[in-house]
């Protein structure tokens, strides 16, 4: 069970990375939120960044061909850390490093993005494992020109 | 027709008035100047009210002429501002961004100060200056503070400048009956980009580069109103932008948007502030940006959100989404335009270029693809400067 919820952190970063939206969506539980959060020392305040349901997240990757979009491609490391599991055994939660780099597409330059953690929460279903849930806790709060795309 | 080089290095037909010189974009000389005779003689927004909302709260502030800052509010509510210094050996007195504190305290030697600016303290003062240096004598450096309404703070750092309202000359006049109520930061970015600092300024002042955006295409320039949008004027270099009914439904997955105080449903009002400050409402969220210039390609954009501080979270949270949809980090149309700053930064920083001529040409009655916004910084600019922007090398050239 801990390889399969390994394998789906891992998964999912792989198919981001490949913006292989449908295949991450695919990944996710009908009931899924994805957000992106952080801490401003400035406003001492929490902020979110991106809170998004399934449907959501859907609708954010069906648009992006209507933008204009950074075209270099974001890659994503994630070690992960810890997993814990409820009293049934069928609920995982998940603790990753996160850190992810931005590779120019004209020289190829690759420059760190992004470092935090995942936070994820993984249901078991009959024939496998499912993300209902992941949030981004992200330390980097300068992230440049920004994305179109969810880390 | 492409070009001969001698073609692409001619001035523009236009007047004067209606381009600049791209140089001011990248030339050392020129960003020198701009500190000495704008920055440092400008008020500045450097925070809003709801980040030092207690007694002894501050918050730090990298102005652009250079001075690193610290607003606090004292003990009887006042906000001041100085120079986040210490007097003795110069060594930067407050290290968070924020926080609480009755007393600033210098890690270095231990020298301390109160929420007033007064030296309190010196360690072991009559052992080693004796009777040769007074607390009075090394207090900390007092920067001018005003507050404008909506509750923001602004600096200057020169002792002679006029009030506030003097240079504000009226500009947020449109915005003003919209923040009759106590506003709450709930979003605050610092970007830093390799462009000039006017180019990002410039990006908020026109809105001809809405065919940037497929967001404002479908919410906005596709629906009635939108062409009405005029500019208006004011002293100083300052401009607004008229409202229109945005809407938002139009965008795929977005609905209409929670209200503001007096806002009619989907209005969008925006104030472009000289040198480098915009004021931009749009219906449910109000965003604030302060540009500060670190070098002649490199400016760190200072952003934020703001909110009612009356908010109940469901509010909140539909306020966060609203401004997070094209205005977060991970926005449509921020994410744009920080490519096409960025694009024009690459393009111009390099001074080995002789791409020579921006063009701020278009005339359309003031209205919103009219490129007034950007003639009217430029002739502030050239005032400021003693130059025009098309002609930046030699003084006097003011059209």
């Amino acid at each position: 069970m801990r390889t399969a919820v390994e394998e789906l952190v891992y998964r999912s970063c792989l198919l981001l990375d490949e913006q292989d939206f449908e295949g991450f969506l695919a990944l996710c539980a009908d009931d899924f939120r994805y957000s992106v959060e952080a801490y401003s020392p400035e406003i001492r305040r929490e902020m979110v960044w991106l809170d998004h349901d399934k449907a959501a997240m859907k609708v954010l990757f069906e648009n992006l061909p209507r933008h204009v979009s950074d075209p270099a491609p974001l890659s994503r490391h994630a070690t992960v850390y810890t997993v814990g599991f409820d009293a049934t055994g069928k609920r995982a939660t998940v603790v990753s490093a996160l850190q992810v780099f931005r590779t120019a597409l004209d020289g190829g330059t690759s420059r760190l993005f992004a470092v935090g953690k995942l936070y994820d929460t993984v249901h078991a279903i009959d024939d496998g494992v499912l993300l209902a849930k992941r949030v981004v806790r992200l330390a980097t709060r300068d992230l440049g020109i920004g994305s179109h795309i969810p880390l | 027709m492409p070009r001969t080089a001698a073609e692409w290095t001619e001035r523009p037909r236009f007047p004067r008035t209606h381009y600049v010189d791209a140089r001011i974009y990248s030339d050392p000389t020129i960003f020198g100047k701009e500190l000495e005779t704008i920055f440092a003689r400008t008020w500045i927004l450097a925070c809003h009210e709801s980040e030092i909302a207690k007694p002894f709260d501050f918050r730090t502030f990298r102005h652009p002429s250079g001075q690193n800052l610290v607003l606090v509010r004292g003990d009887d509510d006042s906000v001041r501002t100085f120079y986040n210094v210490c007097s003795h050996r110069g060594n930067v007195l407050v290290t968070a961004p924020s926080g609480n504190a009755r007393a600033l305290t210098c890690a270095f030697h231990a020298w301390t100060y109160d929420c007033r600016g007064d030296c309190t303290g010196v360690a072991r003062r009559k052992e080693g200056f004796q009777d040769r240096l007074e607390p009075h004598g090394v207090g900390l450096r007092a920067v001018r503070t005003e507050r404008s309404p909506g509750g923001f703070y602004w600096v200057n750092v020169s002792d002679d400048c006029g009030p506030l309202d003097e240079f504000l000359a009226g500009s947020l006049g449109v915005l003003e009956p919209h923040l009759t109520e106590p506003l709450e930061v709930f979003h605050y970015q610092k970007v830093r980009l390799r462009a000039n600092y006017k180019l990002w300024h410039e990006t908020n002042s026109e809105f001809y580069h809405d065919f940037l955006h497929y967001f404002n295409r479908v919410t906005g320039m596709q629906q009635p109103g939108y062409f009405a949008r005029k500019y208006q004027t004011f002293p100083n270099g300052h401009v607004s932008v008229g409202s229109m009914r945005v809407r938002y439904d139009q965008y795929g997955g977005s609905a209409d948007r929670i209200g503001w105080p007096g806002l009619e449903a989907g209005a969008w009002f925006l104030v472009d502030l000289f040198p480098g400050m915009t004021f931009n409402l749009r219906t449910s969220v109000l965003r604030i940006d302060t540009a500060i210039p670190i070098a002649p390609d490199e400016v760190v954009v200072e952003l934020r959100g703001l909110g009612l501080r009356r908010d109940t979270p469901a509010e909140r949270r539909l306020r966060v989404c609203d401004h997070n949809s094209i205005w977060g980090p991970f926005g449509r149309n921020l994410h744009e335009d920080f490519l096409a700053v960025t694009g024009q930064g690459l393009s111009l920083r390099d001074h080995r270029t002789d791409t020579r001529w921006l063009l701020h040409g278009r005339e359309e009655a003031g209205t919103i693809h009219d490129e007034t916004g950007l003639r009217h910084y430029y002739s502030e600019w050239a005032l400021r400067m003693g130059r025009s922007a098309s002609d930046p090398f030699t003084e006097g050239t003011i059209e």
